[in-house]
C-alpha cells in the first residue's frame, strides 16, 4: 500500500516537472520560431552593404553592425585584461585577507547592477564631460558590465586549480608570477575563456546602456568620438516606429544578434568538451 | 673450534651514515592550534627514512616544513631549528629557491602540469640553468630514465602530461623532481592514490633512487614502511614517540605505543 | 596490558591458535602420565592404544602449522604478534616430538616382564612428574605470555639432568647384580632418556616463549660442571 502511493506520488512529480518544463520550453520555443520567422524575411544581401535607412525606404544594418563589433572589441580590449588581473589577484594572493572578501563583494554588487545604472554612471563620467555622446563611451559602459563577469569567472578559475598543482610547482623552487603566467593560467585558460565568451554575449545585446553612452547614429560613422550606431539600439529606435521597413530590419537585427549569441554558446560547448577530453 | 662455538657472534653493526637533516625542537602551528611538539629527528644520507603514524599525528607537517612549503599559507608558521647540512633552513636568511632546488617534494595526488611531457620534466630546469635545447634534451631524458619511465614515453614526449595513466603521471612528477638534482627528495604518500602494480614500480624506483639521494616519506601503509625503508619513526599527536632501524621497530619495538600501532591494536 | 586489535577476528585468530598449543600440552601432558601408568603397571593393551593415540598429536601440529601460515598471509602480524606465530609454529612441532617421547616409551612397556619388581622402575615416576611439571608450566608461561615464568623453567632443567645420572647410576649397579636384570634395566635407561629428552624439549620451548614475549635471547647459563 505505501509502495503504491510512492509510486504514486512519484508520478505526479514527474508529470509535474514535466509540464513546468515544456511550459518554459513553450515560451522560448514561441520567442525564437517568431524572431526567425520575421527575421529571416528580411535577410537580403543589402543588410550588410547599406546603411540603416531614413523612415520609408529599404536599406541595411552595416553601420549598426560595425558600431557594434567596434564597441564590443574595446569593451573587450578593456574589460577582459582587467577582469583577469583581478580575478587573479582574488585568486591567487587574496585568500586570506579581508580586503579580498569586500573586493569579492563588490564585484558581485556590480556583476547583477541594473545596466542602465551603468550606463547612467558613464553619461555623468564621460558623456558630459565631453559635451557629446561617443562610441568610446559606449564601449565603457560595455566594459564596466563585462568586467565583473570576467573577474568572477577568472576568479573561481584558478581557485579551482587544485591546491597540490600550486604546491607542486612552488616546490620546484619556481618563483610565484612565474607558477601564475605558465601554469595556473594554462590549467584554467579554457574556463577563464568560456567566461570572457559568456560575458561577451551578454553584453552584445546590452541596450539601455548605450542608450546614454553611444546613442545611435543614422549614418555612417567611423568615428569613436561621437555617437555610434549599434545593432541593440536600432532595434529599440525601429521597433517602436510604426514604418514597416522598419520592423522588417529590427527584426533582422534581432536574428542576426540571436544567432550571434547562440553562436557563442556553441564556441563554449565546444571549448568545454575538448578539455574535458 | 670450541672457542668458535663460544665466541659471541656480534650482529653486524650498521653502518652509521652521516646526518643530511637535522630538525631540532621544532614546534609547528596552524594558527593557534599545535600540530608539532619539540620533534628532535636525524635524518641519515643516502638512506630512507619512513615517517608513520595515525591521521593527524603530524607527519605530513613535518614532511612540509623540510622544503617550507608550509609558508604559501600564512596562518601556518614553524619554530625551531632545520639543519640542513649544518645550515638552518627555517632561518629567513636562507634562500628559498636554493632550498627548494635541493629539496625535492612528491605529493599524494599526482600533478603534473597541463603542458607536454617534456616540457613538465623541463620546466623548472629553464628557470635554474641556461641550457642549450639539446642539452636540455639530454637531462629530460636522464630523468626520465632515472624515474623507469623513459621507455613508455620515449615516442611522444610531446604528448600532454595528461594523457598518461596515474602510476605514470606520479612517476613523470617524480622525473619532474630529479631534473633539477636535488639532494633530498621528499614523499607524501605518493603512492596511496595508485594501483598495486605502479605502487610496486615506485618502490622499486625508491629503492634504485636511495643511493644518490636522501629520502623521507610518508607513508600511512605499515608495510610500504616495512619495504621500502631503513630507519623509520613514529609520530603520535604530534610527537616524535620512536625511531629507529627499521628491522628493530617491525619485529621489537621498545615503546608500547608503538607496538600497539604496528599491531592494529591502536585505537 | 594488552588491548585488543581494532580487527577482532585477528584476535580471534591468535586465540585459536593459542587454543590449539593448549590443547597440545594437555595431551602431551596425559600422554606423559599414562605412558608411565603403563609402564609402573605393565598395562599393554592400554600401552598399545597410547601409542595409536600419537596420531592425533601429529594431526594438530599439521593444523596448528596450517594456521599459522593463513595468519601470516592473511593478517601480516608484526612484533609481538609475529613472534608469537612463530613461537606458536616452533611450539607445536617441540610437543608433537615430547609427545612422541610419550609414545615410545609407551612402547617400551610390553619389553618389561609381566609380573615381577623391579627395584629402579620406583625411581621413574618421580622423574616422569618432574618432566611432566615442566611441559605444564612452561605452556602456562606461553599462555600467560609470562618471561620470568619460562625462565623459572630452564633451572629445574638441571634437577631432571641429576636424577638421570642418578637412575643411570643406580641401574648399573641393579644390571651388576644379576645379569637377568640387563634386560629390564635397559628398557628402564632408555624411558629414562626419553624422560629427560622431554625436560630438554621444555627448556627449549622456555627459550621460544621468552622470545617471543620479550624479543630478547634467553642468556645461556653456565654449569659449572660441564
Amino acid at each position: 500500500m505505501i509502495l503504491l502511493r510512492r509510486k504514486l506520488i512519484d508520478l505526479l512529480a514527474m508529470l509535474f516537472a514535466s509540464a513546468a518544463t515544456l511550459f518554459g520550453l513553450f515560451w522560448l520555443v514561441w520567442i525564437l520560431w517568431t524572431t526567425l520567422a520575421e527575421g529571416a524575411a528580411a535577410i537580403t544581401p543589402a543588410l550588410f552593404t547599406q546603411m540603416t535607412p531614413p523612415p520609408g525606404e529599404t536599406g541595411g544594418l552595416l553601420n549598426a553592425f560595425y558600431g557594434s563589433a567596434v564597441m564590443i572589441l574595446l569593451a573587450l580590449l578593456i574589460g577582459t585584461p582587467v577582469g583577469i588581473a583581478a580575478g587573479t589577484y582574488l585568486a591567487e594572493h587574496g585568500r586570506y585577507s579581508r580586503i579580498a572578501g569586500v573586493v569579492r563583494f563588490l564585484n558581485d554588487i556590480l556583476l547583477s547592477a541594473p545596466s542602465i545604472v551603468i550606463g547612467l554612471f558613464v553619461y555623468e563620467v564621460a558623456v558630459r564631460p565631453m559635451g557629446h555622446f561617443s562610441g568610446f563611451a559606449g564601449a565603457l559602459a560595455l566594459a564596466m558590465i563585462l568586467l565583473p563577469v570576467v573577474v568572477r569567472t577568472s576568479d573561481e578559475a584558478l581557485r579551482l586549480v587544485p591546491d597540490p598543482i600550486r604546491e607542486a610547482a612552488f616546490a620546484l623552487g619556481i618563483p610565484r608570477w612565474r607558477v601564475t603566467m605558465r601554469i595556473l593560467y594554462k590549467s584554467a585558460l579554457s574556463a577563464i575563456l568560456t567566461g570572457v565568451l559568456l560575458g561577451l554575449a551578454r553584453i552584445a545585446g546590452e541596450t539601455a546602456p548605450l542608450l546614454f553612452t553611444a546613442l545611435n547614429n543614422q549614418f555612417w560613422s567611423a568615428n569613436v568620438n561621437a555617437p555610434l550606431a549599434n545593432v541593440p539600439v536600432v532595434i529599440f529606435q525601429y521597433a517602436m516606429s510604426p514604418y514597416d521597413e522598419w520592423h522588417a530590419l529590427a527584426w533582422a537585427g534581432a536574428l542576426m544578434l540571436t544567432a550571434f549569441v547562440l553562436g557563442l554558446n556553441l564556441i563554449v560547448r565546444l571549448i568545454a568538451r575538448r578539455t574535458a577530453k | 673450534m670450541i672457542e668458535l662455538m663460544h665466541r659471541e657472534l656480534s650482529a653486524s653493526a650498521p653502518v652509521e651514515l652521516p646526518t643530511k637533516v637535522a630538525v631540532r625542537n621544532l614546534d609547528f602551528f596552524y594558527g593557534k592550534a599545535r600540530a608539532l611538539t619539540d620533534v628532535e629527528l636525524a635524518i641519515r644520507a643516502n638512506a630512507v627514512t619512513a615517517i608513520i603514524g595515525p591521521s593527524g599525528c603530524g607527519k605530513s607537517t613535518l614532511l612540509r616544513t623540510i622544503n617550507r612549503i608550509y609558508e604559501l599559507y600564512p596562518d601556518q608558521r614553524a619554530t625551531g631549528e632545520i639543519l640542513l647540512d649544518g645550515r638552518n633552513i627555517l632561518d629567513r636568511g636562507f634562500s628559498l629557491s636554493e632550498l627548494r632546488r635541493r629539496v625535492g617534494m612528491v605529493f599524494q595526488k599526482p600533478t603534473p602540469f597541463a603542458t607536454s611531457i617534456a616540457r613538465n620534466v623541463s620546466f623548472a630546469l629553464s628557470y635554474y640553468e641556461r641550457l642549450s635545447k639539446s642539452e636540455m634534451a639530454d637531462r629530460v631524458e636522464d630523468a626520465l630514465r632515472q624515474a623507469a619511465l623513459w621507455d613508455e614515453v620515449k615516442d611522444k614526449l610531446g604528448a600532454s602530461a595528461l594523457s598518461l595513466s596515474g602510476g605514470q603521471q606520479q612517476r613523470l612528477c617524480i622525473a619532474r623532481t630529479l631534473a633539477v638534482r636535488p639532494e633530498i627528495i621528499l614523499l607524501d604518500e605518493p603512492t596511496s592514490a595508485l594501483d598495486p602494480i605502479s605502487t610496486a614500480k615506485i618502490e622499486e624506483l625508491i629503492h634504485e633512487l636511495r643511493t644518490s639521494f636522501t629520502i623521507v616519506i610518508v607513508t600511512h601503509n605499515m608495510q610500504q614502511a616495512a619495504r621500502v625503508s631503513q630507519r623509520t619513526a613514529f609520530f603520535h599527536l604530534g610527537e616524535l614517540v620512536e625511531v629507529g632501524e627499521t628491522s628493530q621497530i617491525f619485529t621489537n619495538p621498545r615503546v608500547q605505543r608503538t607496538q600497539d600501532y604496528i599491531t592494529g591494536r591502536y585505537g | 596490558m594488552q588491548h585488543p586489535h581494532t580487527v577482532r577476528a585477528f584476535d580471534q585468530d591468535i586465540g585459536e591458535l593459542r587454543g590449539l598449543i593448549a590443547e597440545m600440552g594437555a595431551f602431551a601432558e596425559a600422554a606423559i602420565a599414562e605412558a608411565m601408568r603403563c609402564l609402573i603397571e605393565r598395562d599393554v593393551d592400554a600401552a598399545r592404544q597410547l601409542v595409536e593415540a600419537d596420531i592425533r598429536l601429529d594431526d594438530m601440529e599439521t593444523e596448528a602449522e596450517r594456521r599459522v601460515i593463513e595468519l601470516i598471509a592473511l593478517r601480516a602480524p608484526m612484533a609481538d604478534d609475529l613472534r608469537e606465530a612463530v613461537a606458536v609454529l616452533k611450539i607445536s612441532g617441540v610437543v608433537e616430538r615430547i609427545g612422541d617421547y610419550a609414545k615410545n616409551i609407551a612402547r617400551r612397556v610390553r619389553r618389561l616382564p609381566a609380573r615381577g619388581e623391579i627395584e629402579p622402575l620406583s625411581l621413574l615416576p618421580e622423574m616422569a612428574k618432574i618432566a611432566s611439571a615442566m611441559v605444564r608450566d612452561v605452556l602456562a608461561a606461553f599462555l600467560e605470555r609470562d618471561a620470568a615464568k619460562a625462565q623459572a623453567v630452564c633451572k629445574r632443567d638441571d634437577a631432571l639432568d641429576d636424577f638421570y645420572e642418578s637412575i643411570f647410576r643406580t641401574l648399573l649397579t641393579y644390571m651388576m647384580e644379576n645379569p637377568q636384570n640387563i634386560g629390564p634395566s635397559t628398557t628402564l635407561l632408555f624411558v629414562a632418556k626419553n624422560l629427560e629428552r622431554i625436560g630438554d624439549h621444555a627448556t627449549n620451548v622456555a627459550e621460544m616463549v621468552y622470545y617471543s614475549v620479550t624479543g630478547e635471547r634467553l642468556a645461556e647459563p653456565q654449569r659449572e660442571d660441564l
